[in-house]
């Protein structure tokens, strides 16, 4: 077996080759057949032709997805914002400062997901294990948040089928929520997969891309935050 | 991209800027570029403060990350109760909000650090998420004008 890493600067490759090309193959074609591996810094094998991980490609082609289809609809509410022809109009309800509190929250889950990763990456477990349920912890208390803002927004009044602002308002937070819930649900899986000990640093991809996926919902809610509370929080009505 | 940038930024005395020599005692310095010495110890700061020479950054770096999210987070809630800001708000808003996801996408998500297919993948599809964007508000704004 012949080990070679890669001295080119960022991530680093390492080689393990089981033989030298044998029956002179060319090395993306010994990688295809599984004649050597391909491992990345943190040691997970990667044994693709493209020297990328499958899962992690998988992910970023998914949450390049998830980019149109939520720029779809945070279009559809600018389209339809100041349109609403009865009330309540988003000056009326939007509470800034508890939303504020709640976007914090998501900030923080957000480092506390790549604190986690870091530190299973590191091998030091029980950090990792502790981060991860924080994070959990964090996405369960943004969701309340949610929760509490769509009872509140019922009881004066604000539903799906009120007006125009309410319609874009629910379906663009509610999407952004049960992303969130999922994520959550996902988390708690992996949480127990690390007290378990089948999350390991060796296969520390499997939170890496359940973390792309958590910061992908933070910076959705980044973008829905400024375009809707504060900058539509002023909104009192259609012009006229 | 590292290398576009050294392009750009620098050459060895005989590259396409062709900038006069200033360093008299050192006609031919490395590293010489249109910003004079000021730009190596800059860029030389700023790949530590980044950890780019390795392949991810430390607790701590992501901890001053979350801060410098948390301290634009307060800024955007402060301007925000600023009545004098008026049509500047949304230009302002909008610059801070971006500031936040360049920070999340690059650092949080890795992208600064991690393989460049990744990075043109997401810059792809952001690409025709705001070609959607754009299309759906003008489509409104000629729906609006054919209606006057």
């Amino acid at each position: 077996m012949v080990v070679r890493t890669s001295q080119r600067p960022g991530p680093r490759l390492t080689l393990i080759f089981r033989s030298e090309f044998p029956n002179g193959k060319r090395p993306e074609l010994a990688a295809a057949t599984g004649t050597y591996e391909i491992k990345n810094e943190h040691g997970e094998v990667i044994n693709t032709s493209t020297g990328l991980s499958n899962k992690k490609l998988l992910m970023w082609s998914f949450l390049g997805s998830d980019v149109m289809f939520f720029g779809s609809f945070i279009a559809t509410y600018l389209v339809y914002r100041n349109r609403s022809l009865v009330g309540p109009y988003p000056g009326d309800i939007l509470d800034i400062p508890i939303t504020s509190v709640s976007t914090f929250v998501l900030l923080m889950s957000s480092l506390a997901m790549v604190l986690a990763l870091s530190y299973i990456q590191q091998g030091r477990q029980k950090m990792g294990t502790f981060w991860i349920f924080s994070v959990v912890v964090l996405g369960a208390i943004f969701l309340l948040f949610q929760v509490y803002e769509f009872n509140h927004f019922g009881q004066v009044g604000l539903t799906p089928r009120t007006n125009l602002f309410g319609t874009t308002f629910f379906i663009l937070t509610g999407l952004h929520g049960a992303h969130v819930t999922l994520g959550v649900l996902w988390l708690i899986f992996l949480g127990f997969g690390s007290i378990k000990g089948s999350l390991r640093a060796d296969n520390a991809i499997d939170l890496e891309i359940a973390g792309l996926y958590w910061h992908f919902v933070d910076i959705v809610w980044i973008v829905i935050f400024t375009v809707i509370y504060l900058i539509s929080a002023r909104d009192v009505g259609p012009p006229g | 991209m590292s290398n576009f940038w050294n392009k750009l930024l620098y050459h060895d005395g005989r590259g396409w800027w062709d900038l006069p020599r200033t360093q008299w005692q050192d006609p031919n310095p490395q590293m010489e570029g249109p910003f004079g010495h000021g730009i190596a110890p800059i860029k030389r700061t700023w790949e530590i403060i980044t950890a780019a020479n390795y392949h991810h950054g430390t607790p701590w770096f992501y901890v001053l990350i979350g801060a410098i999210l948390s301290i634009i987070t307060i800024v955007e809630v402060w301007a925000f109760t600023w009545e004098t800001l008026g049509g500047l708000l949304i230009p302002l808003m909008l610059v801070l909000s971006l500031a936040k996801f360049i920070l999340v996408v690059g650092f949080f998500m890795h992208l600064k650090f991690d393989r460049k297919y990744y990075a043109w993948i997401f810059t792809a599809c952001m690409i025709i998420g705001i070609g959607i964007f754009v299309a759906l508000l003008l489509l409104l704004e000629y729906g609006n004008q054919t209606q006057q």
